[in-house]
């Protein structure tokens, strides 16, 4: 049960005002417990790695309490989270420390981070749609199509995207060295921005990492499950036509998975954007955390958390708008 | 000058037979393509005040002047600088500027901007990484719109070698200190060949050729691509993507001195390998153990598998004149260091060197990003296991790095490698009171050496003193040196005319032509 059904759930019988507002509020609270937790998460992540921004700064050890000073690095944790959350609700990140010395993480995150949803986004939606046909394909047969999708879906995002990239470029430069072809304007991968390259990181974020076999084996589950269900035997009899009912029945699930997944493609970003090249939020926040830049790896968790939980959220008011169950009061 | 790649033929797939030729056949249009090199990480800031890494350093080279360069038999030659006097007692430099620089953003050239960076650079909190290039000037005069008087704490000999520093922009900066965190950190302006034109969303940096700089001829765009994987970097070049690889990893130099479409350029650099020991701790702190660990290390076996090179007996390289060749390398001489060790107490129980019941264990610590650190620590922690002696590798980030080696001293052994300008200044490694000295050496003798070498005007003087710095250093043992690797850099068979600088590698950029 995520937490809008819940906290949907619980209201009176009779909707009001104030019952809406109390469960709006509940949400509210929750998103922004998360976005605390996931800054203090990744604050003291930092604080416990060995090192932090001053060693990383040539000459920092003879200066250090002055950069401690300037860079509040002299208080407590919990004081220099308390501050870091007062400044963000203002909208203040605070600027790089060592990655990109002196630029506005704001202006750095927000960029990146649009670069990202525009991978994981899509691959979102491919993992979904791809995952629903097959499951539409294979649910209730023989399991042979079923382990194919999961062979080829358990290769991991980096195995599938080295493999994939070192097969493009080789079958393209061998093409090219013959004169069977011109260069294509994505040769060669990883190095050249294109549209190709994009929609690789897609398809491997989609598919890689078991993404896809997950998505596939919940829905298939569904798919039986929905057409043994009595509703189903009742429109059968009366010579009704399936797929509108099965499909419309999936649509919970569907979403549910969804929220739940967007976490890991999140997660997945760090290692496809590394490998491909591709500067987004992930691969700026491996950076981020090589160079101990606290304020950066705070941003992108800031927005990263913000995201999840976005994800989540919107998660139940599709499931609560498709579903009349969710919204009727519990007894 | 419009540049095109060589690429093949671009001649229209015949047939419609392949699927994969049709999918792959993305026209590319037959554009300018700018001179491509890599860098494993690009550089966070361009500033010269600031440089940390090879990668900024390069990219300052492009775009940035000093006083003076190195003309390719690596001697001082006016740059910035037209002419220059120096007083009979060797204390006062009158150097006249060039009136015919300017700005990449169209602001004449002074000697404004000679006094205010070295001013800049000299004030503490302007906290440069450079600081010591100028440490050696007490004063920066302005004589005139183009002549500045360089006044020297000690008598100098050639001052012209240490004026290789590059030059910032005074009318840019309101004031010192300079901030490593402004603007132009970001919107880099020098007076060098190239001009910083964007800072891309892939990380890449592109620069354009100053109009007039230079012979028209030369490349008109140069492009440093990120590309942090160095799977890729050699596949890169052969795939034309990149016109440039700075070094080649050993591991594809058999691959690329065999293609037609490259050429591989040998340069020398003043780097060593080394295996520094903690000398501060236990049993590390007695020479006999180090001169035994010493003597169970094949350095021969260790550089094999990841190129070749030179071995070093000390801290200068064969083809330094400071080398004491009268200084025998480091020899594998098992024996000697088992006796070594019986006379330091150890004795060999089941294999395994112990003195009071406790085994002789290592933990050797080396840079994630050194190349190739993996295999050497490895081949080590074999070499020495098979010797009794038991290594607990660990490889560290640079925020690691910095705070286990040099806040913590937390190592007993450490793999890594020292590069050098072309002073070959090894004072802050070996003095006592070196700000590189990590390893907490420590010898009288070596100190007053290194002072005279840094104060004397008589280049004799100072070539007997770093000769003899080199034998005392290697009988302390402060460190096992290893070797000096051959670089090669890779470029593509269509650039043309190249000559690298062994340290800032595109000092003769100027001279380098692409089909």
């Amino acid at each position: 049960m995520t937490l809008a059904a819940a906290s949907l759930e619980r209201r009176p019988p009779r909707t009001n005002a104030r019952s809406l507002l109390v469960a709006l509020g509940r949400l509210v609270s929750a998103f922004l417990l998360t976005l605390a937790g996931a800054i203090l998460a990744m604050q003291m992540l930092l604080h416990l790695a060995p090192g932090d921004p001053v060693d990383l700064v040539p000459g920092g050890e003879q200066v250090r309490s002055v950069l401690e000073a300037e860079w509040g690095l002299d208080t407590p944790l919990v004081a220099r989270w308390g501050r870091y959350l007062a400044r963000a609700a203002t909208g203040d990140l605070g600027t790089s420390l060592t990655w990109r010395p002196g630029a506005p993480v704001a202006g750095l995150v927000l960029p990146a981070t649009a670069r990202s949803l525009g991978l994981a986004l899509p691959a979102v939606g491919l993992a979904l749609v791809l995952g629903t046909l097959l499951a539409w394909a294979t649910a209730g047969r023989p399991s042979r199509r079923r382990r194919m999708v999961q062979v080829l879906s358990i290769a991991p995002v980096f195995l599938l995207a080295f493999v994939t990239v070192n097969v493009l470029n080789e079958a393209a430069w061998i093409l090219l060295e013959r004169g069977l072809i011109a260069r294509p304007s994505w040769f060669a991968l990883p190095d050249t921005e294109s549209g190709v390259k994009t929609v690789l990181a897609i398809v491997v974020l989609a598919v890689g990492s078991g993404s896809l076999a997950e998505v596939h084996a919940a829905v298939e589950d569904e798919i039986v499950r929905i057409r043994n269900a009595p509703f189903v035997d009742a429109a059968r009899a009366r010579g009704a036509p399936l797929a509108p009912h099965v499909l419309r029945s999936l649509v919970p699930p569907l979403v549910t998975l969804t929220a739940n997944r967007t976490a890991f493609f999140v997660g997945g970003l760090v290692v496809i954007e590394k490998i491909l090249l591709l500067n987004g939020a992930g691969a700026m926040l491996w950076q981020a955390c090589i160079a101990r830049d606290a304020p950066l790896a705070m941003g992108l968790a800031l927005v990263a958390a913000a995201v999840v939980c976005a994800a989540r959220l919107l998660g139940d008011i599709v499931r609560l708008s498709v579903d009349p169950r969710l919204r009727e009061p519990r007894p | 000058m419009t540049m095109s790649s060589s690429r093949c033929p671009c001649r229209p797939y015949p047939g419609a037979g392949s699927l994969a030729a049709a999918l792959l056949a993305f026209a590319l249009p037959a554009s300018a393509v700018p001179f491509r090199y890599a860098e494993d990480l690009a550089p966070g800031i361009v500033h010269p005040l600031y440089t940390t890494t090879m990668a900024e350093a390069r990219i300052s080279e492009l775009v940035f002047d000093g006083l003076y360069t190195d003309d390719p038999q690596l001697a001082s030659t006016p740059g910035l600088a037209l002419s220059a006097g120096l007083s009979p007692d060797g204390r006062e430099m009158t150097v006249r500027l060039r009136e015919d620089v300017t700005w990449h953003d169209g602001a004449p050239f002074t000697a404004r901007d000679v006094v205010f960076t070295i001013q800049a650079m000299k004030d503490a909190s302007t906290l440069s990484t450079e600081s010591g290039r100028v440490a050696w000037i007490d004063q920066a005069v302005l004589v005139d719109a183009h002549t500045v008087r360089l006044v020297f704490r000690q008598p100098e000999r050639r001052p012209e070698d240490k004026l290789h520093f590059k030059i910032l922009p005074a009318h840019l900066f309101p004031e010192t200190p300079i901030r490593r965190t402004g603007t132009f950190r970001h919107r880099p302006v020098g007076t060098g060949p190239y001009k910083v034109i964007s800072f891309n969303e892939d990380n890449s940096i592109t620069m354009r050729a100053v109009s007039g700089e230079g012979d028209p001829a030369g490349l008109a765009e140069v492009a440093m691509r990120e590309v942090s994987d160095k799977n890729y970097q050699a596949k890169l070049l052969l795939y034309e993507s990149l016109e440039a690889l700075v070094r080649v990893l050993p591991r594809d130099l058999a691959v690329l001195q065999n293609h037609r479409k490259v050429e591989l350029y040998p340069y020398q650099t003043n780097s060593w390998w080394y295996l520094g020991f903690n000398l501060d701790r236990t049993p590390y702190d007695e020479p006999s153990v180090r001169q035994a660990i010493a003597a169970l290390i094949d350095i021969d076996a260790l550089l094999a598998p990841i190129g070749t090179g030179d071995v070093v007996s000390g801290p200068y390289v064969p083809s330094s004149p400071y080398c004491n060749h009268q200084v025998p390398r480091f020899e594998h001489q098992p024996s000697q260091a088992d006796a070594l060790l019986s006379e330091a107490g150890f004795v060999k129980e089941a294999r395994t060197w112990t003195r009071n019941g406790q085994p002789l264990r290592l933990k050797v610590v080396s840079h994630r990003t050194l190349e190739s650190s993996q295999e050497v620590v490895i081949n080590l922690q074999s070499q020495l296991r098979e010797a009794g002696i038991g290594v607990e590798p660990e490889f560290l980030d640079d925020a690691s790095w910095k705070a286990r080696i040099w806040r913590e001293r937390d190592y007993d052994l450490v793999l890594s490698q020292w590069t050098f300008d072309r002073s070959e200044d090894v004072y802050d490694q070996f003095h006592s009171s070196g700000t590189r000295n990590f390893t907490g050496y420590a010898n009288p003798e070596v100190d007053t050496l290194l002072e005279k070498a840094r104060t004397t005007t008589d280049p004799q003087v100072k070539k007997t003193a770093l000769r003899e710095v080199h034998r005392l250093v290697h009988d302390d043992v402060p460190m096992v040196f290893l070797w000096t690797l051959d670089s090669y850099a890779a470029f593509s068979s269509r650039v043309h005319n190249v000559v690298i600088h062994p340290f800032y590698f595109f000092t003769w950029v100027q001279n380098w032509r692409m089909e």
